[in-house]
């Protein structure tokens, strides 16, 4: 319950403050939030199966961001930007999928 | 498969990466962490979760931020596309006009080479009609074909029997009149300002005395000149009158004759262009 008020209380500062992003890092934030969903449904998923650990989900949340966003900015840097986060974003969707699903599988024991 | 070696590898070498990226959508970490939290029961409080409470809230601030940049971008882009349209739009206005602009000029550039043809051949008549008349007023020397006729006194004629002016202007008009194009008197070239008169008994043409015998020469068509020049009332009232006296008369075709240009003589009442170009000009008609 915490959980999803912090989520929703993000949200809603990001979109009252509205911050700038820098515009150098501004190509990084969609692979950022999809590397921190992954990160989001993991825990999900060990929580749901009772072996949730807010270190590890932390410490797996942060790597996932910056090491995405590395990844992207290295692709940028030697000009396959573009074929490196469609990479990215196909092995992060993957986990994210076969997480949701037995997220599923513990929600509706289907 | 692996299984089979004497020696087999390792799970994480032989599964195809696709299987293991979905085997191991959960962390391992969870999985080992509870192991040894298992290992040993109550030995770790639960623990507060504001790490995790916060770094949701950071997801939460990706996704906001993310959002309203994407929106913002969304405007710029839309922004932009609209302005591509307009240009587009604009482009396509000034390219009709541009079409049309040519098919204009080229309407026109084909009413001007109409046009210009046409000028061309009023020019060309002009041309030869200046040359003609050129020609016939002897203000060109010209060369051509024609019939040389040599008119000589009678030996021992009396005054009244010499070759007179009225005479040879007989027969010039003679020749005019059978189709001569031009005319010269011993090398004095006929032209409409001349004049063939007597002074005294010598015969003057152009205003220069000449001596007989008279040599007339006319440029003309030779098959058809001396027939035609006899067919005529004033040739044949020549011929008939140089008969009757005797004089002598000698009519050749000649292959070229030369014939000089007519004196030119200074026009003193005269001036170049039409009545409309001088009454433009406002110039004032000169009186004697």
């Amino acid at each position: 319950m915490i959980a999803a008020l912090g989520l929703l209380i993000g949200i809603v500062l990001g979109l009252i403050f509205q911050p700038d992003v820098p515009l150098g890092l501004e190509p990084y934030l969609p692979i950022a939030v999809v590397a921190a969903l992954d990160a989001v449904f993991g825990g999900l998923r060990a929580y749901l199966d009772g072996i949730f650990d807010d270190k590890v989900f932390v410490v797996s949340f942060l790597s996932n961001v910056v090491i995405a966003a590395a990844i992207v900015y290295l692709g940028d840097q030697l000009g396959v930007g573009g074929q490196l986060s469609t990479g990215v974003i196909v092995v992060l969707g993957i986990r994210i999928f076969s997480n949701v699903a037995a997220i599923r599988r513990h929600l509706f024991h289907a | 498969m692996a299984e089979t070696r004497e020696r087999p590898l390792p799970d994480h070498v032989t599964t195809p990466l696709l299987t293991l990226i979905t085997q191991q959508a959960l962390e391992e970490d969870y999985r080992s962490v509870a192991q040894r939290r298992s290992l040993r029961p109550g030995a770790e409080p639960p623990r507060t979760r504001m790490l995790a409470v916060a770094a949701l809230l950071v997801l939460g601030l990706l996704v906001g931020v993310a959002a309203v940049q994407n929106s913002r971008n969304a405007a710029i882009q839309d922004a932009g596309r609209a302005t591509l349209v307009a240009q587009i739009e604009q482009s396509r206005e000034e390219l009709s006009d541009t079409q049309a602009a040519i098919a204009d000029t080229t309407r026109e550039n084909r009413g001007l080479t109409d046009r210009l043809t046409g000028l061309t051949t009023t020019r060309e008549a002009t041309t030869s009609r200046l040359r003609r008349l050129q020609v016939a007023t002897g203000y060109l020397p010209v060369t051509g074909p024609g019939v040389r006729i040599v008119v000589e006194d009678k030996p021992d004629a009396g005054e009244r029997e010499l070759v007179q002016d009225a005479d040879l202007a007989k027969l010039v008009d003679g020749l005019w009149e059978a189709g001569a194009e031009a005319i010269a008197i011993n090398d004095q070239r006929l032209n409409p300002l001349g004049a063939i008169r007597n002074v005294g008994t010598a015969v003057h043409v152009n205003t220069v005395p000449l001596s007989p015998p008279y040599t007339v020469r006319a440029v003309g068509d030779t098959r058809t000149l001396q027939a035609d020049l006899a067919a005529t009332t004033h040739g044949a009232e020549f011929f008939a009158l140089a008969q009757q006296i005797g004089w002598g008369v000698d009519v050749d075709n000649v292959g070229e004759l030369s014939l000089p240009a007519a004196r030119q003589r200074r026009l003193q009442h005269v001036e170049t262009g039409t009545a409309e170009q001088r009454s433009g000009g406002g110039v004032e008609e000169g009186q004697p």
